[in-house]
């Protein structure tokens, strides 16, 4: 019985219940909850994807707006214009989103490092003039309604429950995907470029090859969580994309926690109910606590809480097992997965 | 021609709003390797002070120094308060940092004093020239003037005075200045203070052209971004170079190329930067860093 496989166990059981708790939203919540729910999965996405690149990569983007944008806008543009099938529109949500991300991936692969967060700032700002600007694709500020797609006869619930089990089973493929990717080879890879690319290349790991796949797949994720988007909202405007979505996908992943998988969901769900809740005391106010939670989040936890919460089970156990026995001595400890400056525990 | 002319002096008088913005960055990234995205941010804040107190009935004068005095005291204690406690820690937690500021400072000006424009009063007076076709104002002969002093002022500052010399020395040598006795943190504090009050200086000229608004720096932060990097961002000269070139380019490119128009300048700052990024990552007047290994 080894330290990692309860560790292993614990995570499953984790990730259960959370999903658990994601199947009963639409029995217990009114439809209009429902609905929001379904836009914290789609944001859910957008910041998974962001997560792999920032956290597992150690890319910085503050564009994972943009690619949203271009994800939901595709789905819009085909299902409107082409009629193609809103389940069809999705893969192609995808590759064009991916297609961007490797446009602009490829040149950032001779930006990292800050020159990236320049690119990725000034892409975040430049496009949403671009979407008004570019009026024969994107019908400028009236923006693009399409209907919502209806529930099949055989399904009991109503529209908004569909939608919202639509957009929970993309999580699920996307979180299955993640941990794919992030198991192995493929995750040590990704991870040994992010913490010393010098060494990682040394050990035979392509960066160039490795950087860009995962620019393209974090694009490809913030497409998919776009093109659910534009399904579900059931129309897109320039004013659903913002700079601002983009940062706002940057406080959900880092509040969440960069490095972990559970963290995008708490992070999609605070930048989705936040506003919401604070614009009641003064439209600031959502501001002013995102702004704080990043700088403070940087000072005192910086796997946001998902890191909180896993070091104070890590503590917990950890005065348990010493209280129960204290036989836990040197050469013990699991391997790290992050960088050592968080890793020491007591 | 006299069109052309004409876009090259109203592109130079912008340019040295962005070079003035572009510097202040600069000095922040000499001292302590960060590029302060937010620097725009705390200016429109710093701007807003000015105007409030003017509202209260401050001779505007005295109020632009008076919040000069207090967006240095602003700087410094943002550094002082949030950056000393992680510095030295990653570009990526920094950047993080400094969005945070970003999405922070914005909101402080929004949370005061609503999201509706203000008129910022001039701080120019209001004549105009014409030679040669060409129609020279006042403001613009001003924006032009202010760089130059500001400039004089700073270049005077890090080579002549004792503090200069010092500030220098802590941001080229962190680790070996306290050998000599240099109060490194200080001296990086005062760096951070001077940054903030450089910023207030591009705020307050760009403000009445963009009307008060917890936003309007941002897009101008891009351009003052392009500056630096077309510049190097080691380089005060090449910041203010940089600054100009990015002005008259916005200016041309606005008036000449039809897609761009004025809805689209800010994609002439971007282009700018992606193409010194890919050709000269060190940018004009930058230098490599050598790195041993």
């Amino acid at each position: 019985m080894t330290q990692g496989s309860t560790e292993k166990r614990l995570r499953a059981a984790g990730f259960a219940a959370i999903g658990v708790c994601l199947l009963l939203v639409p029995a217990i919540f009114p439809d209009f909850l429902v609905y929001q729910f379904s836009i914290v999965l789609t944001y859910a996405i957008a910041i998974l994807g962001l997560n792999l690149l920032m956290g597992f990569n150690g890319q910085i983007s503050v564009a994972q707006g943009v690619f949203f944008a271009v994800g939901a806008y595709t789905t819009a543009i085909f299902m409107t214009r082409y009629s193609v099938n809103f389940l069809a529109t999705l893969p192609i949500a995808v590759a064009t989103s991916a297609l961007l991300g490797l446009l602009v991936g490829i040149p950032a692969l001779r930006w990292q490092g800050l020159p990236l967060a320049f690119i990725t700032f000034g892409l975040a700002v430049l496009v949403p003039p671009l979407a008004l600007k570019l009026e024969s694709i994107t019908k400028g500020a009236t923006g693009i309604s399409m209907t919502k797609p209806s529930p099949p006869s055989w399904f009991p619930g109503n529209q908004d429950t569909f939608l919202y089990l639509l957009c929970l089973a993309g999580v699920v493929l996307c979180v299955l995907i993640a941990f794919r990717l992030l198991r192995g080879d493929t995750g040590r890879a990704l991870r040994a470029t992010r913490d010393n690319g010098l060494i990682a290349e040394s050990l035979g790991v392509n960066l160039a090859a490795v950087r860009l796949a995962a620019f393209t797949t974090s694009a490809g994720f913030a497409g998919f969580g776009g093109g659910l988007f534009a399904v579900i909202n059931a129309y897109v405007s320039p004013e659903s994309f913002q700079m601002t979505k983009s940062f706002d996908f940057l406080v959900g992943s880092i509040v969440g926690g960069i490095t972990s998988i559970s963290g995008a969901l708490i992070g999609a769900l605070f930048i989705v109910f936040l506003p919401d809740w604070s614009a009641d005391m003064n439209i600031a106010l959502s501001g002013l606590i995102y702004g704080g939670a990043m700088v403070l989040m940087m000072l005192v936890a910086r796997d946001g809480v998902v890191g909180l919460l896993s070091s104070l089970t890590v503590k917990l156990r950890g005065a348990l097992a010493a209280s129960a026995a204290r036989k836990t001595g040197p050469g013990n400890e699991t391997i790290p997965d992050r960088p050592p400056e968080r890793q020491f525990q007591t | 021609m006299q069109l052309f002319v004409q876009q090259i002096v109203e592109g130079l008088a912008s340019g040295a709003i962005y070079a003035s913005l572009a510097l202040a960055l600069v000095l922040i990234y000499r001292a302590t390797r960060i590029v302060n995205f937010a620097q725009g941010e705390m200016a429109t804040l710093s701007v807003y002070f000015a105007w409030q107190l003017n509202q209260w009935g401050v001779p505007f004068a005295l109020s632009l120094i008076i919040v000069a005095a207090i967006s240095f005291v602003m700087g410094a204690l943002v550094f002082r308060l949030m950056i000393r406690p992680v510095l030295g820690a990653s570009d990526h937690t920094m950047v993080v940092i400094c969005i945070g500021f970003f999405i922070g400072f914005e909101a402080i000006a929004l949370w005061f004093w609503g999201a509706d424009p203000r008129a910022f009063p001039r701080l120019f007076p209001d004549a105009v020239w014409t030679i040669g076709g060409v129609r020279l104002s006042a403001n613009n002969l001003g924006i032009l003037a202010t760089l130059c002093v500001l400039t004089a002022g700073l270049s005077a500052l890090f080579r002549f005075t004792r503090i200069g010399l010092a500030m220098r020395a802590s941001a080229a040598e962190r680790e070996k200045s306290p050998l000599v006795g240099i109060p490194v943190e200080t001296m990086l504090m005062l760096g951070w203070g001077l940054a903030a009050t450089v910023g207030f200086v591009a705020a307050a000229l760009i403000a009445p052209a963009l009307f008060l608004s917890p936003p309007m720096m941002v897009s101008v932060v891009i351009y003052a971004l392009a500056a630096a990097t077309l510049g190097g961002w080691d380089s005060p000269t090449g910041s203010i170079v940089g600054g100009l070139v990015v002005g008259v380019a916005e200016s041309l490119c606005a008036t000449f190329v039809g897609f761009i128009g004025t809805d689209l300048k800010v994609g002439v700052p971007f282009a700018l930067m992606a193409v010194i990024l890919l050709l000269r990552p060190q940018g004009l007047f930058g230098t490599t860093a050598v790195i041993r290994v």
